[in-house]
C-alpha cells in the first residue's frame, strides 16, 4: 500500500463549509456578458477577479497552514468548484487555483516553495500544471517532456499540451528523467508557445515546446521515487474537484431547462406539461443526482484515502459519471429548448460549451471508465 | 410555351442510364467544385458559394428538381436522387437554396403564370435568393399559432410581425412567408402564403450567432413591410395547404443517410489517429453505428422507391427523419468520446498525423433534431397517425 493522499487530512467543520459555499456564491455570480467578453481573448480570464478569488483564500485550501495555507481539504475545494460551475466562470480554478498550489505546496524544494507560494496564494502569480503529452494520454507516467541531468540541474526537451491556463506566469512542467518523474517550475518567457488551441468555451489551452531548456536545481520542485504517486494523487484530487465543477454546471443547465419547460407555451400549454418532455426531464434529473452523489462519495474517499488505488478509482468513478451526465444534460437541454437552445445569445449555450470542454479534459467519461476498470481488475 | 425560363438543357438527362448520368454529374463536381469548400464545418455564405452556383446557373444545373419547361433539369425522381447523392458525396456546400428547393415547386404547383414569370428566372440566375419565413418567437412547433399580421391597403398587403430562425436571411433578397390574413378564423384557416421583397424599409434582418460561433440564422422584423396583392400564392387564407405540400419532401431530405455516413468517415479518421481503430471495443461501437446507418439507407431506399414510382409518401416517413438525425447525433457523440482531450479544442485540431475538426460533427448534429419539425413532433405524428394511438 502506498501513501498517496496529498491534501492534508483535515476535514473542515460543516459550518465552515456552509460559510464557504455562501461566500463563493456571493462572489462568483453568473455574468453572461462578462463571459462572452473574455472569450477568445488573451488571457481568457480576468486577472482582477483572480486576485479577488485569491483574497478569499480559495487557493490556500489545499495548502498546509505551515505554508501559509488554510488546509481545508478537498471538501472545501469541491464546494468552491461547484459554485464556480454554477456561475459558469471561465477562470481556471481547478488547474491554477487548486492543482497548481497543491503541487507547489508539496515541493521538497523549500526555497522555491517559500519564494513562489505567497504570490500564488495572493493571485499575483498564475500557475499552470503542464503534465499532458501532445497525444493526450491521461496518465502522468508518460509526460511528453524529457529531462536530462546537467551540471547544475536539468535540461528539458519535448512538448506539453492542453495546458490551462494557456498564458500562465509559471508552468509546472512534469518531465521524465529516465528513472522517474520530476516537476520543475518554468517561467513563461522560457518556453515556446507552439500553439494556443481555442476551446469551445473560448478559453484556450497551450501547446508548449521545451527546446533544450536549462532548469537550475533551484527550480526543481520535486524529483525521485515518490513523485509519480504524488503527482497521480494530485491529479486525482483535481479530477474530483473538476467533477464538482461539472456538477455545478449541469445543475444550472437543468434548472434553466426546467424553467423553460414551465414558461414556454406551444399548443396552448406550457411545453413542460407534455408527458414526453416530463419523462425526459426526469431522466436528466436522475443523471444529475447520480453525478452529485458519485462526486460526493469521491470527495469523502479522497479526504480519507491512504491508498492511491482507492483514490484513483474514486476519481474515475466521479468523472465518468459527471462527464456523462453533464454532456447528456447539455445536449438534451438544447433539444428541450428548441432553436433558442442553439443560440449563443441565450445563456444555456455558455453552459453547454463549458461542459463540452470540461467533459473532455482531464479524461472524458470513457477514459475514466477504462481507468476504473483497470483499477478494479487489480484489486 | 414561348416564355423562356433559364438556359436550355444540354440534353435529355432522363434518357441516360443511371450510371451514365452519375458519371457526368460526378465528373463536373470533381473537376470544378473548389476543394477548400468541400465538407465545410458550417453553412457557407453567399460570397463563398457564389462562384460555384453562378456556374451551376450558367450550366442550367441550378434547379435539378424543376421541370425542363421551367428552366430546371427536369430530372426523374431516380435521377434527382443521384444528383443529390453526388452533391452530398462530394461535400458540396449549400447556398440559401430555398428558392429552388421550395419556392420553385410551390409556384409551379400553386402560383400564377404571372408569378412564375416574374420570379423563377431570377431564382434560376441566382439574381434572387429566397429564405423561408415560417417560425416566429411564439410559434415554433405550434406554427399555426403564428401572429404576423396583414392588413390590406389598396392593392398592397401591409405586413407587421417578427420571423425568427430564418436560415441565411442575411444573404436573401426575398422571403416567402406565412402570415395571418384573417385574425378571426380558426388557427390554420386564417393564414396566407406571401412573397416579399426584403429590400425595403419595413424589413430589418438581424443575424443570430449560434453556439458554434456561426451566424446561420436570423431574426427578421417586419414593420409595415409591403407587398403587392399579386404576391399572394394560392388562395387567400389557404396558405397552410400551400406550405404543407412541401413537408413530405423535407422529411425525406433530412432523412437521407449522407450526413451520418459522413459522420462515420470523420469518426473513423479520429479513431485511426487515436490508435483505437483496431480495438475490438471500439469496433463494436463503430459497427453498431455503421449498421444503424446501413439500415437507415435500406429504409431510405424504400421511401425513395415510392417517390420514384410517383406515389405519395405516407406519414411513416417521419421515422426516417428521427432515425437519420439521432443516428448522426450518436455518431457525433462517439466521435467526441473517441477524441478524448482533442474534443476540448474548437475548429481544426492536430491529432497525431491527421488534422480534423472534431467538434464540427458535435455542433452539426444538434439542429437537425430541431428543424423540419422537431423529433418530438415527429414522434407525436407517428404515434397518432401511424400507430393509431389515441390522443389525449
Ligand atoms: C438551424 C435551424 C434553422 C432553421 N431554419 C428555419 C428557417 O429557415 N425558417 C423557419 O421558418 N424556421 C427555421 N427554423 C425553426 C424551426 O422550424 C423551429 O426551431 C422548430 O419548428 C421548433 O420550434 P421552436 O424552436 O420554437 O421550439 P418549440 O416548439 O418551442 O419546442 C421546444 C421543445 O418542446 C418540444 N415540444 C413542442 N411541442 C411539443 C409537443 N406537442 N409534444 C412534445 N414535445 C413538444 C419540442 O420538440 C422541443 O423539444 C430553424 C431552426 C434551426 C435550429
Amino acid at each position: 500500500m502506498s501513501a498517496a493522499a496529498s491534501t492534508p487530512h483535515v476535514s473542515a467543520e460543516p459550518e465552515t463549509l456552509a460559510l464557504l459555499r455562501h461566500s463563493v456564491a456571493g462572489l462568483a455570480r453568473f455574468d453572461g456578458q462578462r463571459i462572452r467578453a473574455w472569450r477568445d481573448r488573451s488571457p481568457g480570464f480576468d486577472r482582477a477577479l483572480w486576485r479577488e478569488m485569491a483574497s478569499q483564500g480559495w487557493f490556500a485550501i489545499p495548502v498546509p497552514e505551515t505554508e501559509g495555507g488554510l488546509a481545508l481539504g478537498i471538501e472545501a475545494a469541491a464546494i468552491v468548484a461547484e459554485q464556480l460551475g454554477r456561475a459558469c466562470l471561465p477562470e481556471p480554478y481547478v488547474m491554477a487555483g487548486f492543482l497548481g498550489p497543491m503541487l507547489l505546496a508539496q515541493s521538497t524544494n523549500e526555497a522555491a516553495r517559500r519564494e513562489l507560494l505567497p504570490d500564488v496564494l495572493s493571485g499575483e502569480t498564475v500557475l499552470a500544471p503542464a503534465w499532458q503529452s501532445a497525444d493526450g494520454g491521461i496518465s502522468p507516467s508518460t509526460p511528453g517532456v524529457f529531462a536530462r541531468p546537467d551540471a547544475d540541474g536539468f535540461v528539458l526537451s519535448g512538448e506539453s499540451r492542453f495546458v490551462v491556463p494557456a498564458e500562465a506566469d509559471i508552468y509546472l512542467a512534469l518531465a521524465h528523467d529516465g528513472d522517474g518523474l520530476l516537476v520543475a517550475a518554468v517561467e513563461r518567457r522560457d518556453v515556446r508557445m507552439l500553439r494556443q488551441e481555442p476551446g469551445p468555451d473560448g478559453v484556450s489551452t497551450a501547446w508548449l515546446g521545451f527546446q533544450d531548456l536549462r532548469v537550475p536545481k533551484s527550480r526543481l520542485l520535486m524529483s525521485g521515487e515518490a513523485v509519480a504517486a504524488r503527482v497521480q494523487a494530485a491529479l486525482d484530487h483535481a479530477v474530483i474537484v473538476q467533477s464538482a465543477e461539472l456538477c455545478g454546471l449541469m445543475q444550472r443547465a437543468l434548472e434553466m431547462t426546467l424553467d423553460y419547460l414551465r414558461t414556454r407555451r406551444q399548443f396552448g400549454a406550457p411545453i413542460g406539461s407534455f408527458q414526453a418532455l416530463q419523462h425526459r426531464a426526469v431522466d436528466l434529473f436522475i443523471q444529475q443526482e447520480l453525478a452529485r452523489h458519485a462526486t460526493g462519495t469521491a470527495v469523502r474517499a479522497a479526504a480519507n484515502a491512504t491508498d492511491c488505488r482507492v483514490l484513483s478509482r474514486a476519481a474515475s468513478s466521479a468523472k465518468a459519471r459527471a462527464a456523462h451526465a453533464a454532456l447528456l444534460i447539455a445536449t438534451q437541454s438544447i433539444q428541450l429548448h428548441g432553436a433558442i437552445g442553439f443560440t449563443d445569445e441565450y445563456d444555456l449555450g455558455l453552459y453547454v460549451n463549458r461542459i463540452v470542454r470540461l467533459a473532455a479534459s482531464f479524461g472524458n467519461a470513457a477514459e475514466h471508465r477504462r481507468r476504473f476498470a483497470a483499477a478494479s481488475a487489480e484489486t | 410555351m414561348s416564355f423562356r425560363y433559364g438556359v436550355e438543357q444540354e440534353r435529355d438527362w432522363n434518357a441516360l442510364t443511371d450510371e451514365e448520368f452519375r458519371a457526368i454529374v460526378r465528373a463536373e463536381f470533381e473537376a470544378n467544385y473548389p476543394t477548400e469548400l468541400r465538407y465545410a464545418p458550417r453553412r457557407l455564405r453567399w460570397h463563398e458559394t457564389k462562384d460555384w452556383y453562378l456556374r451551376m446557373a450558367a450550366k442550367g444545373w441550378i434547379a435539378p428538381n424543376w421541370p425542363v419547361e421551367y428552366g430546371g433539369m427536369g430530372l426523374s425522381p431516380a435521377k434527382l436522387l443521384i444528383f443529390h447523392e453526388e452533391t452530398e458525396r462530394w461535400g458540396i456546400g449549400r447556398y440559401q437554396d430555398h428558392g429552388t428547393l421550395m419556392l420553385g415547386p410551390v409556384l409551379i404547383r400553386w402560383g400564377t403564370e404571372e408569378q412564375r414569370r416574374k420570379y423563377l428566372p431570377d431564382v434560376l440566375a441566382c439574381r434572387s435568393i429566397w429564405c423561408q419565413g415560417y417560425s416566429e418567437p411564439g410559434a415554433g412547433s405550434d406554427l399555426a399559432s403564428l401572429g404576423t399580421r396583414v392588413v390590406l391597403d389598396g392593392d398592397e398587403f401591409v405586413i407587421t410581425g417578427q420571423k425568427i430562425w430564418t436560415t441565411l436571411a442575411q444573404d436573401a433578397t426575398h422571403m416567402f412567408l406565412l402570415a395571418r390574413t384573417d385574425p378571426g378564423a380558426k388557427k390554420q384557416e386564417g393564414i396566407s402564403f406571401l412573397l416579399l421583397d426584403l429590400a425595403q424599409k419595413g424589413v430589418r434582418v438581424r443575424p443570430i450567432r449560434d453556439i458554434a460561433g456561426h451566424e446561420e440564422f436570423c431574426e427578421v422584423f417586419l414593420d409595415e413591410a409591403r407587398t403587392h396583392v399579386s404576391n399572394l400564392v394560392g388562395e387567400l387564407n389557404r396558405g397552410w395547404t400551400v406550405a404543407k405540400s412541401l413537408l413530405g419532401f423535407e422529411r425525406i431530405h433530412i432523412g437521407s443517410p449522407r450526413m451520418p455516413e459522413y459522420g462515420l468517415t470523420v469518426l473513423k479518421r479520429v479513431a485511426e489517429a487515436r490508435g483505437v481503430w483496431d480495438d475490438p471495443l471500439f469496433r463494436d461501437k463503430y459497427f453498431a453505428l455503421a449498421l444503424d446507418v446501413q439500415h437507415l439507407a435500406d429504409a431510405y431506399n424504400h421511401f425513395t422507391a415510392i417517390v420514384i414510382r410517383g406515389e405519395p409518401l405516407g406519414q411513416d416517413v417521419s421515422y426516417l427523419k428521427i432515425w437519420a438525425t439521432e443516428t448522426f447525433q450518436r455518431i457525433a457523440d462517439l466521435t467526441v468520446e473517441t477524441a478524448g482531450p482533442f474534443a476540448a479544442v474548437k475548429g481544426d485540431v492536430r491529432l497525431n498525423d491527421t488534422t480534423v475538426n472534431v467538434l464540427a460533427s458535435f455542433y452539426k448534429a444538434r439542429p437537425p433534431t430541431i428543424y423540419g419539425g422537431t423529433n418530438e413532433i415527429q414522434r407525436n405524428i407517428l404515434a397518432q397517425q401511424v400507430l393509431g394511438l389515441p390522443r389525449r
